[in-house]
């Protein structure tokens, strides 16, 4: 099964939308803690763990300010 | 002694073929009196040397798509007249912002609105300068012949190309269809100009910065250069400028004309330049005032005729120089005072009144006029 | 940064204007990934009017040329004209495209010019603060139909395909992997190619029109109301329910203005014997 390595969030461009969290079927995000360059909150990977590498989060931000690490081959099922 | 041919053309005929030795090859256009000879013209002859002619679906789109063509490396003109002039003023303050070089040529005809479509008038005096929204600046040029309207083709895309800035002809319906002789010389005869182009790749080409000429280097699209061009007050890299930007943005491309015009101003006279009444004029009343001098001449009345070339930006100082001596002046113009009103700013002498001599209604002022009105107005 | 914006995007330039939630952040990267896919970005030459969709052109790291409200497409005549070759996408709004720059679009599409126009539906005049637009529904309540717009909104689809357009999409921010490929197909076609994408605007159709100025909420809306349809013979169905029919609506080949013109030159020239301009 794939699985992140970690999600980054660019603090320089998220404004806090939470369409991330909006499209994930696998309820990786929440609202996190920390505030982007812009002042927003930025979501939260609370549990990459779920994190299939669909990459929908990816393909629907509107900043292109995430980007999902895939873990390398051989570190797990594929 | 140049070598060329000479042709017996109208005005807008000698537009055509001024053009294209000019280099333009883009010309978009929309039909209308006095002015559809030039895209007729355009549309017969830019095929033939690869070039291309669009009949728009209306100004607004002729002028922006010259605009277009303009920033796609091409010369190009588009012509009109006073309805459609009005509807293109918007894509003039364009020109000026995107600092495109083009050419715009306007017919006069009778005003306001569809006014007189077939009689000459020369009431867009104000709107070649002032008729877009914002501080902005070009320049105008007025022929009163053919050959004029040939040699002043030339001289704007020249213009236009070393100031990047739409250059204005205002012409008129007399000019435009009068049919005369005009001197075309061989190509390597004429003097053509082109824009700078950047002297450094992308990574180091700042597009709205300029030299100490005010007029920054213009790459083509599709160069390599990848350069954002908006409509908006810019600053250096292009990007909506903030205030001290917007404002240096606007000071320059105003000052790249403003600040040079005795580089370009033309404003000549014929008759007795020691004449103490002279007459001002632009465009085809020109050639009546001339002829009014040589009436006068023969009646032993000493008449000098100032006629303007460049009338935007305003040539005060050549102006001033050409009208020395003079204690009576007429200016002469198919409108209500606009050129008078540019005489006076400049003269401002309480001892001299400026007189206007104002044919409308379409009927084109006889020499005899001119002198029946120095009689007349005594 | 995703890297397809450190690919493409203009940095010096960022972070976008847009709102938080904004569709046009989404309609960036569906074109980018199409237009990586394509390898055909140098040789974009992109234009715009204005409005909220026309900054997607200023920030990607292509030749923009961002004209006056309305007049994108003729300035994209102007560098087609001038350069056959170059890929010319126009970047146009539901206002800018559909009131004051209608004319140019039946124009350019009745002319079948080879360039791609892409529509951004907000259903709304956004950039302004929430005037109604041509593709607001009726009964819409908004800045300027304070009491309820009386007025059927312009299918911007069904205009392009009338007025002679030669692919004519619609999908929605709802829907990027079908918007890719839309782009994909649109900006392969030889023609006149056009694409409208729903859109949603949170701050002020959201708020306004629908009740909620929430980005996911806006973005439920646009995969609730908007229904893809295989065969453009259901487009009515969609509506009649009170939704918006997606799909690829039509392929076709026309002769292209472009091309019809430089077979017109060579024509004349021939005509004229040796050719030249005499």
């Amino acid at each position: 099964m794939k699985g992140a390595e970690r999600i980054e969030i660019d603090r320089r461009y998220c404004k806090g939308c939470m369409l991330c969290q909006y499209v994930c079927k696998y309820e990786v995000f929440e609202v996190g803690q920390e505030r982007s360059a812009l002042d927003y909150l930025m979501p939260r990977a609370a549990k990459l763990e779920n994190c299939r590498v669909c990459r929908l989060c990816e393909s629907h931000c509107p900043d292109m300010a995430l980007v999902v690490v895939a873990k390398k081959k051989g570190k797990g099922k594929e | 002694m140049k070598k060329g041919r000479i042709k017996v053309m109208q005005g807008n005929e000698a537009c055509v073929e001024a053009a294209l030795l000019a280099g333009c090859r883009f010309f978009a256009g929309y039909p209308i009196t006095p002015a559809s000879e030039i895209l007729e013209g355009m549309a017969r002859r830019l095929p033939l040397v690869d070039g291309f002619c669009l009949q728009a679906e209306d100004e607004i789109a002729a002028l922006v798509s010259v605009v277009g063509a303009s920033w796609g490396g091409a010369k190009a003109m588009t012509a009109t007249s006073g309805p459609g002039f009005c509807l293109m003023m918007e894509a003039v303050g364009l020109a000026a912002s995107v600092e495109a070089p083009c050419v715009i040529v306007n017919v006069q005809r009778g005003g306001p609105a569809s006014g007189q479509s077939t009689s000459t008038a020369q009431g867009d005096l104000y709107q070649a300068r002032y008729g877009s929204n914002g501080d902005y600046s070009l320049i105008t040029l007025c022929p009163s012949t053919a050959q004029e309207m040939f040699d002043h083709t030339i001289r704007a895309f020249n213009l236009a190309e070393r100031f990047r800035i739409p250059v204005i002809i205002l012409s008129d319906e007399v000019v435009a269809h009068i049919r005369e002789k005009v001197f075309i010389p061989e190509p390597d005869g004429l003097e053509i100009a082109e824009r700078k182009k950047p002297a450094v790749p992308m990574e180091k080409f700042v597009p709205f910065q300029a030299g100490e000429d005010d007029v920054p280097p213009m790459p083509a699209f599709n160069t390599g250069y990848k350069i954002p061009v908006i409509s908006q007050a810019k600053s250096l890299n292009g990007n909506r400028g903030n205030a001290r930007e917007a404002e240096a943005f606007i000071r320059r491309i105003c000052r790249k004309v403003d600040a040079r015009i005795a580089e370009f101003a033309d404003v000549r006279t014929y008759g007795d330049e020691k004449a103490q009444t002279a007459f001002v004029s632009f465009g085809s009343v020109s050639r009546a005032a001339r002829s009014a001098v040589d009436m006068g001449r023969e009646r032993g009345l000493p008449l000098r005729s100032v006629e303007v070339k460049t009338i935007w930006p305003f040539p005060d100082d050549l102006l001033e120089k050409k009208l020395e001596g003079a204690k009576r002046i007429v200016v002469a113009e198919m409108n209500l005072g606009m050129l008078r009103n540019e005489v006076q700013r400049v003269l401002r002498d309480p001892e001299i009144e400026i007189e206007l001599f104002s044919k409308i209604g379409g009927l084109y002022p006889l020499p005899q006029e001119f002198l029946r009105f120095l009689e007349e107005k005594r | 940064m995703n890297p397809l914006g450190e690919k493409y995007l203009r940095k010096d330039f960022l972070p976008f204007l847009f709102c938080p939630g904004c569709g046009n952040g989404m309609i960036t990267q569906a074109f980018l990934q199409a237009v990586d896919d394509l390898g055909i970005f140098d040789d974009l030459a992109l234009t715009a009017g204005i409005g909220c969709s026309a900054w997607i052109a200023v920030y990607m790291h292509a030749d923009v040329l961002k004209v006056l409200h309305g007049r994108a497409i003729p300035a994209a005549i102007g560098l087609k004209a001038t350069n056959p070759s170059r890929k010319v996408v126009t970047f146009t709004g539901d206002g800018d495209g559909l009131a004051i720059g209608g004319l140019h679009l039946l124009h350019a599409a009745r002319r079948n010019i080879d360039m791609t126009v892409i529509l951004v539906n907000n259903q709304i005049y956004a950039m302004t603060g929430g005037q109604v637009a041509p593709s607001t529904q009726a009964g819409s309540r908004t800045q300027t139909t304070p009491y309820g717009s009386v007025e059927k909104p312009l299918d911007g689809c069904r205009v392009a395909t009338a007025a002679g357009a030669t692919l004519v999409s619609r999908w929605s921010t709802a829907h990027p992997k079908q918007l890719t490929r839309a782009f994909k197909k649109a900006l392969n076609h030889r023609g006149f190619s056009f694409v409208e994408v729903l859109s949603q605007c949170p701050v002020q159709t959201g708020r306004y029109i629908l009740g909620s100025g929430s980005p996911s909420f806006n973005l439920q809306w646009l995969r609730d109301h908007c229904v893809p349809v295989e065969d453009p013979a259901r487009m009515g169905e969609v509506e009649a329910q009170g939704k918006v029919p997606l799909g690829d609506f039509l392929e076709i080949q026309n002769p292209e203005f472009m091309e019809e013109v430089q077979r017109m030159n060579r024509e004349a020239k021939e005509a004229r014997g040796k050719g030249g301009d005499r």
